[in-house]
């Protein structure tokens, strides 16, 4: 952390955006204030349009079209941005001031070689020729962890995955050494494990540039881990601005203690007595898909079996591939699955005809991960939630509408507005909506699919409050398939740890968040963001990290299928198979190394 | 100042909506027309007048002319546009035309729009072999070069109304079936299907509850632009022979009637229906673009 | 990769081509049109009208015909199969020479219209997408929308009587060149080529006097949607995420507009291979107005005369080459934009 009375580098005042809407100034920033120091790293914390984009291009003397900046001033190194000519902002930007942004894909020209994208950038603020950018495209590419960089700067964006992509944006933004990199949520849309390494290996670049960061972002955990001080931006202004620490521990302002609320009070899960008769019932579930015009399969769920109690509620984590959200599909069969079995109150439901199937709709439900995609844009509120009573009870007009209004109070939105159609609501609100549809027939267990991944902050705290209070009244049991560690944490009473179609651990959640034993699961938990500012991960070396990428469920490896990336790898380990077996701590494990012993358990703090 | 100050206003060119109430009163003339223009046309547009090829009136004397006609009841009608050189009265005939141009676009466009959705429901929801092979026959028949494609039809078919919009129909159905499909295919990936299915629709029942009215809109933008181009192709086919018969008060015809006198300056028989066709069409381009635009806002 | 893609589009294109055929024979032949009473005048007699029946061969079952069509009954001679489009039963000209004949007059037309319509709309549509409400745009818009479907007939009529009759600058609309002057010797077909080939630069630039109203109809109904599309494309790039980074990264004013060029040119190549197929069929009526024969003349005569082998021959002709005008544009827009290669 830099001292107190660095040099400012930035400094922003009054600043106000706005966009024409309908003829009418909107303005989203709208008064905003902040400073940054030399080598500090600032987190720009805010909700789901309190304008942080916006802001952090604003930084840049930037607006999107048809945005632009109304009044305020943006002094970089003693100088007003907003002043300065076309030409000496753009020697600016790029060089003393970069910028790099979610949805790194995007930001790549689609139809340009990376190299050539990264040696423009490099040309545009001094003289080389292009095979010297063409060069030092390819050393920028190794510097940030690239492999085989001179392959990669043929690629084209469509080609790189998105952690790749952001890797050569980075590239890019760092080629100049620059004062002071203003980073708009980087990691968004990554996986924990490479959002993790992705951070490590920015905060660490930057230690060595001595760079200033400002991190946009709405993680807690980036904020908590990553950052010297925190601001908080709410309705276009700076509303707080405080050291981390300090920050979770008194935050001031009152957004900044709602989106706190969780990381302040943890649940406590409920504990069942191991007799109870499972409500659902998996046995080698398996699911493949067929790739057209190739005689190989896509293994997307590799014998998976687990059970739910009624009530419970068991949280599904992996990263995007590991099959979690097949899965939940095949469970509803809305997916077929290939093989396997489905027991609902012991009855086999994974073969029955349609026809016989929609009984059971009605006893289990899903939510998605995208509510608004999940509703039909012509419906109003009441037409939602209508339709499952009208397929499976018989209640008349009143008794239906008496009903839609039960469901909607229950869910925590107002009854009045059931004429209304949802597109005029925020994601929090429209998963709101989502649940009371699916809480309409009264079913016992509902699969919620990431139903909290395109929520902001705030709304996520409300959502998962909901789903609390649902399960304690209404005895619901959940299959919850996140990736988001932090909510599985406040939601679920058991976790299932899934990689390439395979269940690797299955405990407690307090098992698996304090002593996860799969060397996969170790290295995911650790990878987990905590949102605690007293153990930072950039204060400590990281642990337990993968090497390489997750290998394609098309051609599987034969024996274990973390073996190309495991610490703990041995030559029998690539030959043998992994089996799910019970390890001596009372949990299932599916690894050898971990059941005899070898591998030490933890690692996490 | 600064380039981020320069951003101009990137808001839709500020006439849309003044053209948008411009496009809705053409249509909305023609449409008129097409109900009463024979009614209120001052002669008999298939019967001819003894005065051939008279030019119309000049400027100078049109307020005179006007308030003559509006005075007294008895003296014969003006030919405000003139006559042709058959002596047809072309004011009477462009107002009348209408009623051809209008139902064989409307109704062609109707019915290919029945068609190609019904289809295209069909072909996007369901995929199998049987509607893999309506596709192909599809884009066969999409690959057709129109204009020629209609010429054949119509001459071969015999030179009616019903023809021309039976030949209009077949070659516009394809057209609809591609968009429908295409949206259908689009719509039903998307999460409220699989919701619709999860809360225990049957199949047909999603295709037509959910599906089918999410899938309309690109192919209802479209009949706006088909209207106006059907209307263009009925005059085309007439103008090179193969339309509607003469005497048919039809603006093709009378232009292609005109055609042989232009070189000679007289100018009237097809400037008027001509001006006529251009400003119809269009009234309907524009009406399409304002759909088109408000779906694009969402 | 990019030849396989090639190799199938084009087997797929030729399949095509034989669905159509066979389609379009059958249709024809299924419509209520007699082409034989074309042939003998009115009320023939009896033995008059099989004669002549017999004469043009439609007194054979139509699947014979089919089979004698498309060459797959050696005894009777070569077909399609054979590259041969059988002959014409008004001229007696083999169809493949007589749309050798006019197929150039055509492809002259729209092709010279489509350069230069390309020269006008694309700067203009891209000047409307770089100040969006500017008075540019504004009018560029609206004669987007204008001159996007208007009867061209009508416009090039009024040309007509325009710049022949008021101001006399244009020639008469009846033909290619001046019936004064002798037609160069045919090398190439193409008018405009054979006489500088010919050295023949009268007849040249009397050719281009004689072209210049029926290009300047085209012209002026072609750049009305490729300047709509153009400028809704750069709009597009102009406004994409890419863009605004390069401008974040500092890059200079020049990088910046070719980054948003790129973009915008690629997927424009489809809607002007688009375009460039429906004027192929589409310029009948301007080449009807002007006299020039062309393949769309030749298909109205064909038509008109019930004339079955022409009208076959040109439908297939004109589907052909879109075909391969659209593979063409496709290929080039997947030259420019990789994520089409890879598909």
């Amino acid at each position: 952390m830099p001292p107190a009375d660095a040099p400012l580098l930035l400094e922003v005042k009054g600043l106000k955006v706005g966009y024409p809407v309908q003829r009418r100034m909107v303005t989203p920033i709208d008064g905003l204030d902040l400073t940054i120091r030399e080598r500090e790293v600032v987190g720009l914390l805010g909700d789901a349009g309190s304008g942080k984009s916006t802001a952090a291009l604003a930084m840049l003397g930037l607006v999107r079209p048809p945005g632009r900046i109304l009044a305020g001033e943006v002094r970089f190194l003693g100088q007003d941005l907003l002043k300065l000519s076309p030409e000496g902002l753009r020697a600016l930007r790029g060089k003393d001031l970069a910028l790099i942004v979610q949805n790194p894909r995007g930001a790549l020209h689609p139809m340009l070689p990376v190299g050539r994208q990264i040696s423009n950038a490099y040309r545009a603020h001094g003289a080389a020729s292009s095979k010297e950018g063409w060069q030092r495209a390819i050393d920028l590419l190794r510097n940030v962890g690239i492999n085989d960089p001179e392959r990669r700067v043929h690629s084209y964006a469509h080609e790189l995955s998105g952690g790749m992509a952001q890797r050569a944006l980075i590239s890019m933004a760092l080629s100049s050494t620059p004062r002071l990199l203003i980073a708009d949520e980087p990691t968004s849309g990554l996986d924990v494990t490479i959002q993790a390494q992705f951070l490590d290996e920015m905060a660490a670049t930057v230690r060595g540039t001595g760079s200033a960061i400002l991190l946009v972002t709405q993680d807690l955990g980036i904020i908590a881990n990553y950052c010297d001080r925190v601001v908080v931006l709410h309705e276009g202004r700076i509303v707080e601005s405080a050291a981390t620490r300090e920050f979770f521990i008194k935050p001031q302002h009152a957004y900044s203690r709602q989106v706190l609320s969780l990381v302040r009070a943890p649940a406590t899960p409920a504990k069942f007595a191991a007799d109870i008769a499972p409500l659902i019932e998996v046995r080698d579930l398996v699911k493949h898909f067929s790739i057209k015009g190739r005689d190989k399969k896509v293994q997307a769920v590799d014998g998976v079996s687990f059970a739910i109690r009624p009530g419970e509620s068991l949280g599904l984590v992996g990263e995007s591939g590991s099959g979690k959200t097949t899965v939940g599909r095949c469970l509803l069969r809305l997916v077929e699955p290939t093989s396997g079995d489905i027991r609902y109150r012991g009855q086999s439901i994974a073969s029955i005809k349609p026809a016989e199937l929609r009984r059971f709709r009605s006893k289990l439900q899903i939510v998605f991960q995208d509510p608004y995609d999940a509703l039909n844009p012509r419906y109003t509120m009441e037409d939602v939630i209508r339709e499952p009573l009208d397929l499976h009870t018989d209640l008349d007009a009143i008794g239906k509408r008496r009903r839609i209004g039960e469901l909607l109070d229950l869910v925590g939105l107002d009854p009045k507005r059931m004429g209304e159609k949802p597109r005029g609501l925020g994601a929090g609100a429209l998963q709101r909506l989502n649940i009371a549809r699916a809480l309409a027939t009264g079913p016992e267990f509902i699969v919620l699919d990431e139903p909290t991944s395109v929520l902001s902050p705030l709304a996520r705290v409300g959502f998962i409050e909901l789903l609390a209070r649902l399960k304690k009244d209404l005895g619901l049991a959940y299959l919850f398939i996140s990736h988001d560690l932090t909510t599985v944490q406040h939601v679920c009473d058991r976790v299932a740890v899934m990689y390439l179609g395979q269940i690797v651990e299955v405990g407690t959640t307090e098992q698996v968040f304090k002593r996860p034993a799969h060397p996969y699961a170790q290295a995911l938990l650790g990878a987990h963001l905590t949102a605690d500012p007293m153990h930072r991960r950039v204060d400590r070396p990281p642990v337990n990290a993968l090497a390489g990428e997750i290998p394609s469920p098309i051609d599987l490896p034969p024996g274990c299928y973390l073996a190309s990336r495991c610490r703990h790898v041995t030559e029998a380990c690539r030959v043998t198979p992994q089996t799910l077996a019970m390890h001596a701590e009372g949990r299932p494990v599916r690894c050898m190394r971990v059941l005899a012993g070898e591998v030490p358990i933890g690692g996490s703090p | 100042m600064s380039e981020s100050l320069a951003v101009a206003d990137h808001i839709e060119p500020a006439g849309a909506d003044w053209l948008f109430r411009i496009g809705g009163a053409i249509v909305a003339l023609v449409l008129f027309l097409a109900a009463f223009g024979p009614t209120l046309a001052p002669y008999n547009p298939t019967l001819t007048t003894p005065e051939v090829s008279s030019p119309p009136p000049a400027l100078a004397d049109l307020p005179r002319l006007i308030l003559t006609a509006i005075v007294s009841k008895n003296t014969a009608p003006v030919h405000w546009f003139g006559t042709d050189a058959s002596g047809l009265d072309i004011f009477s005939r462009v107002i009348s035309a209408p009623r051809i141009d209008l139902t064989i676009a409307l109704v062609a466009n109707g019915l290919s729009l029945l068609l190609g959705i019904s289809i295209g429901l069909l072909c996007g929801y369901f995929r199998n072999l049987g509607t893999e092979i309506i596709m192909r026959v599809s884009d066969v028949l999409q690959s057709f070069p129109v204009f020629i494609s209609a010429m054949i039809l119509v001459a071969l078919g015999g030179r009616s109304i019903g023809n021309i919009v039976i030949a209009l129909a077949a070659l516009y159905t394809p057209i609809y079936i591609r968009l429908t499909r295409a949206e259908v295919m689009g719509q039903k990936v998307r999460g409220y299907v699989e919701a619709a299915r999860a809360i225990g629709n049957g199949e047909a029942m999603i295709a037509i509850k959910h599906v089918l009215p999410n899938s309309l809109t690109p192919a209802l933008i479209q009949s706006s632009v088909t209207v106006g181009f059907a209307i263009l192709l009925t005059a085309g086919l007439s103008f090179v022979g193969a339309g509607v018969q003469p005497p048919t008060p039809e603006w093709g015809l009378m232009i292609s009637t005109g055609a042989n006198q232009i070189v000679l300056g007289e100018w009237w028989p097809s400037v008027f229906p001509g001006i006529a066709i251009s400003i119809t069409v269009f009234g309907f381009a524009v009406l399409g673009n304002a759909l088109e635009r408000r779906y694009a806002a969402g | 990769m990019l030849l396989r893609t090639i190799l199938r589009r084009l087997a797929v294109g030729v399949v095509q081509l034989l669905g159509l055929t066979v389609a379009v024979f059958f249709l024809i032949r299924l419509m209520p049109a007699d082409p034989v009473s074309r042939f003998v005048g009115i009320n023939p007699s009896k033995a008059a009208y099989a004669q002549a029946a017999k004469a043009i061969g439609v007194d054979r079952p139509i699947s014979t015909q089919l089979l004698h069509y498309l060459g797959l009954a050696p005894s009777q001679g070569k077909g399609l199969l054979q590259g041969n489009l059988g002959t014409s039963w008004v001229s007696n000209a083999p169809v493949l020479k007589d749309i050798a004949t006019a197929l150039p007059v055509t492809l002259e037309l729209i092709t010279m219209a489509f350069i230069i319509a390309l020269i006008i709309a694309v700067p203009i549509g891209m000047l409307a997408a770089l100040r969006p409400g500017g008075k540019t745009d504004k009018a560029v818009f609206v004669y987007g929308l204008f001159a996007g479907s208007q009867p061209e007939f009508w416009w090039a009529l009024l040309f007509v009587f325009v710049f022949y009759f008021k101001l006399g600058i244009a020639p008469p609309p009846l033909g290619l060149i001046n019936p004064m002057n002798s037609p160069p010797p045919p090398r190439t077909g193409f008018y405009t080529i054979d006489s500088l080939l010919a050295g023949d630069l009268t007849t040249f630039f009397d050719l281009l006097h004689h072209l210049m109203l029926p290009v300047a109809t085209l012209v002026f109904i072609l750049s009305g949607p490729i300047i709509k599309m153009v400028r809704q494309n750069m709009e597009q790039a102009l406004t994409a995420d890419f863009v605004l980074y390069a401008r974040a990264a500092g890059m200079p004013g020049s990088t910046v507009a070719r980054y948003a060029l790129r973009a915008a040119m690629a997927p424009s190549m489809t809607l002007i291979g688009i375009l460039y197929g429906f004027m192929l069929g589409g310029a009948v009526l301007v080449e009807s107005v002007f006299s020039l024969p062309g393949i769309g003349q030749y298909a109205v005569r064909s038509i008109l005369a019930f004339d079955y082998p022409a009208i076959q021959g040109v439908v297939l002709v004109i589907t052909a080459i879109s075909l391969v005008v659209y593979l063409l544009l496709d290929l080039l827009h997947a030259i420019i934009d990789p994520r089409l290669a890879q598909e």
